[in-house]
């Protein structure tokens, strides 16, 4: 049902609370990476695959929140699910708003975990695919010459050719093939296309 | 016997000192009285008033007039009845006074000084009333310097008087010989104001007859009388002060005994409130880990093909947590039944008793009749008083929540107590909604409740209670309706 190559980390400081979690993940065909701590997660580099995180909230040394901070400033956009022991309002609350997928108090129907870990699993791939197809917009962006670099955003600002020529210095018909060279380089079908991929790429002169 | 010349007096010094002894006593009722009229509210305290100033009153009345029955003229006195009683009028008036002051919340000098004042000019008024009451064949004359000293006497003794009754209402152990040294210090004093009033008139015979209209003489034998009966109501304000002081402390005592158990029960509640919240976690841990693995168990299980290997793993481990969980519940039991029991011989009647007593309101809220039968010829058991009574009360508690839906019967509350061979058998039959046969054993499992906000721990705690005075709890359905609660506890000196 999905990919091989998804992993499931779960953070649980009872080990056999971790044990039960990895075979309830890997019955329905998924990984799980087992971790005792924040710490011990922290320490490897980020995952590259769909993956998430299922998390006791009273880790041993750093709390459910921080541990999310920590994932934030160490810019691991992984989604992650909290299971608690008791789980109150506010602090499930404070977790949803930090961007954790679901919140399950203990006991949880294994079913509620399951389809959390799915949700999660298909936002990071999303995630994943969106950041693959930046990086090569970034790459083709970047194999621009400085010259097309500077026209490109006057074009997608919606300047006529004459205009973008004349505010360079330069003759129309230079500045048409920078252009034709640019989309060429960029592969963008038609200049409404080109507009959204230097959207994409926070070009100055696409804002609205 | 010639004319202007004062007549000879001389003092019958046995009625001297029997006036002085009244105004001692007097004193001292009243200091006694001060006492208690600031304990008393409301009717009491105008009771207390009332009687005091009346007993109180009496006893000023009858100093004076024995102080002056003590004077003996050459000639016969005798007393014009009405103005006697207007002179216990004013004493009885100044007494009232008197109490009402020094039984204020708080005493200023301002107040010290107004109130000796009234009550010095009431006593002075007193004297000289009583003694314008005088009828006889002299012409009464008075020295006006000394009769002066007489008033500032009395006012300036009424305040000390004040400032003593005050100081003396509380009411503290040991005060005892405080008080009758204060009582000797006013009576004295009191004696003193009157026989320098005394001093202050000088008879000069006269040959003119007394009008003896509405009055009365009075014989060295009436006097005793008056002394006698005066000095038995003051015995008896005094003897009512001390019943009554008696009484106060019993009920205190009885209240901050009462105070002390529901405290006590209370603090063990609260401890039991807050472990709740812990026993919640302890167990959650565990029975989380039991869910999942039997969930991930069943999904092995529905692969086809099953995969055994996995499912065992994961039922194996399900076992393993379950049974944490039970560890987690034998420590919880064992630390709530711990608390140090003290095991003494103890009556088992009376542990009833006291629990009744403790519940009286609880039962009367709930409409409960109670009827015991207790065997008066129970042997003493070895047991915890305190848990004892957890245990009963507990019980006692559970059958009043049992009876609380009933409308068709009445709601009684049966506690039977017998001896055994070698134990002290204790019954709690309520009339309530009853038990289910099948729950006759489960109640007894921990966590298990029937009632919306139970904890569970009631009847489980109870039991492992008498299991540790080696005892036995078990519950069975009533006879028509409602529920048997009983268990034994071993006779103190039959070892087990």
């Amino acid at each position: 049902m999905t990919d091989r190559e998804d992993i499931v980390f779960v953070i649980d400081d009872d080990a056999s609370m971790r044990e039960a979690l990895n075979s309830l993940i890997r019955s329905v065909g998924l990984r799980a990476e087992l971790f005792g701590s924040a710490k011990e997660f922290l320490r490897q580099s980020p995952p590259s695959v769909p993956s998430c995180l299922v998390v006791d909230i009273r880790l041993p040394g750093m709390s459910g929140l921080e541990f999310q901070r920590h994932l934030a400033e160490a810019d691991v956009r992984t989604p992650v699910i909290f299971i608690t022991a008791h789980g109150d309002v506010p602090m499930s609350v404070r977790a949803m708003k930090a961007g954790a997928v679901e919140f399950l108090t203990k006991p949880f129907r294994d079913q509620d975990l399951l389809d959390a870990i799915q949700l999660a699993l298909e936002s990071d791939r999303a995630r994943l695919q969106r950041e693959a197809q930046l990086a090569v917009l970034r790459h083709r962006f970047d194999s621009l010459t400085p010259r097309e670099r500077e026209v490109l955003p006057l074009v997608v600002s919606g300047r006529l050719n004459k205009e973008i020529a004349k505010k360079l210095g330069t003759s129309e018909i230079t500045i048409k093939m920078h252009r034709a060279s640019a989309m060429r380089k960029m592969q963008a079908e038609s200049l409404v296309d080109l507009v959204k991929m230097a959207a994409r790429l926070g070009l100055p002169g696409t804002e609205s | 016997m010639l004319a202007n010349e004062v007549m000879l007096s001389s003092y019958d010094q046995l009625q001297v000192a029997l006036s002085v002894l009244i105004a001692v006593s007097a004193s001292y009722a009243a200091l006694d009285l001060a006492g208690r009229v600031t304990a008393a509210r409301g009717l009491t305290r105008s009771a207390w008033l009332t009687g005091g100033a009346v007993s109180m009153g009496i006893g000023i009345w009858a100093m004076h007039y024995i102080g002056m029955l003590a004077f003996r003229l050459p000639v016969p006195v005798s007393y014009h009845w009405p103005t006697v009683l207007l002179s216990l009028l004013a004493g009885i008036s100044c007494s009232a006074f008197a109490l009402m002051l020094v039984s204020r919340q708080r005493m200023s000098f301002r107040y010290a000084v107004i109130g000796s004042l009234i009550m010095g000019s009431g006593i002075a008024a007193l004297h000289y009333i009583g003694m314008a009451a005088m009828r006889l064949a002299a012409i009464c004359q008075f020295d006006h310097l000394v009769v002066t000293l007489s008033v500032l006497l009395a006012i300036v003794f009424s305040l000390a008087a004040l400032w003593l009754a005050f100081y003396f209402r509380e009411e503290h152990k040991g005060m005892l010989w405080r008080k009758v040294g204060g009582a000797v210090i006013t009576g004295g004093a009191i004696s003193a104001m009157h026989y320098t009033g005394m001093a202050a008139a000088s008879f000069l015979p006269s040959s003119s007859r007394p009008d003896l209209s509405h009055t009365v003489s009075i014989s060295s034998l009436g006097t005793v009388g008056i002394g006698i009966v005066t000095l038995i109501v003051l015995g008896l304000a005094i003897l009512t002060c001390a019943v009554d002081r008696r009484f106060d402390a019993q009920s205190l005592e009885l209240a901050l005994a009462e105070a002390n158990i529901k405290l006590d029960q209370m603090s063990r509640i609260a401890t039991v409130g807050e472990m709740a919240a812990s026993i919640a976690h302890e167990i959650n841990q565990p029975l989380a880990a039991v869910v999942t693995n039997g969930s991930a168990s069943l999904r092995w299980l529905a692969m086809k093909p099953p995969n055994l290997e996995e499912a065992r793993g994961a039922v194996t481990r399900a076992v393993q947590e379950a049974n944490r969980a039970g560890e987690v519940i034998t420590r919880i039991r064992a630390l709530l039944t711990r608390a140090s029991p003290e095991m003494r011989s103890v009556n088992a009647n009376e542990i009833v008793r006291d629990v009744l007593s403790l519940t009286s309101n609880e039962l009367l809220k709930g409409g409960v009749t109670v009827r015991t039968e207790l065997a008066a010829d129970a042997p003493p058991v070895l047991g915890d008083r305190i848990q004892l009574q957890q245990v009963i009360l507990n019980l006692v508690r559970n059958a009043i929540d049992a009876m609380s839906t009933i409308g068709d019967r009445p709601r009684e509350l049966l506690i039977r107590s017998a001896k055994d061979t070698n134990s002290v058998l204790i019954q709690i039959e309520d009339s309530g909604s009853g038990l289910d046969p099948e729950q006759a054993e489960r109640i007894f499992e921990p966590f298990f409740t029937t009632k919306p906000q139970g904890l569970g721990m009631g009847l489980s705690i109870s039991r492992s209670i008498i299991e540790a005075h080696g005892g036995r709890l078990w519950a069975s359905p009533g006879l028509s309706h409602g529920a048997v609660f009983q268990f034994t506890l071993p006779k103190a000196d039959g070892r087990r």
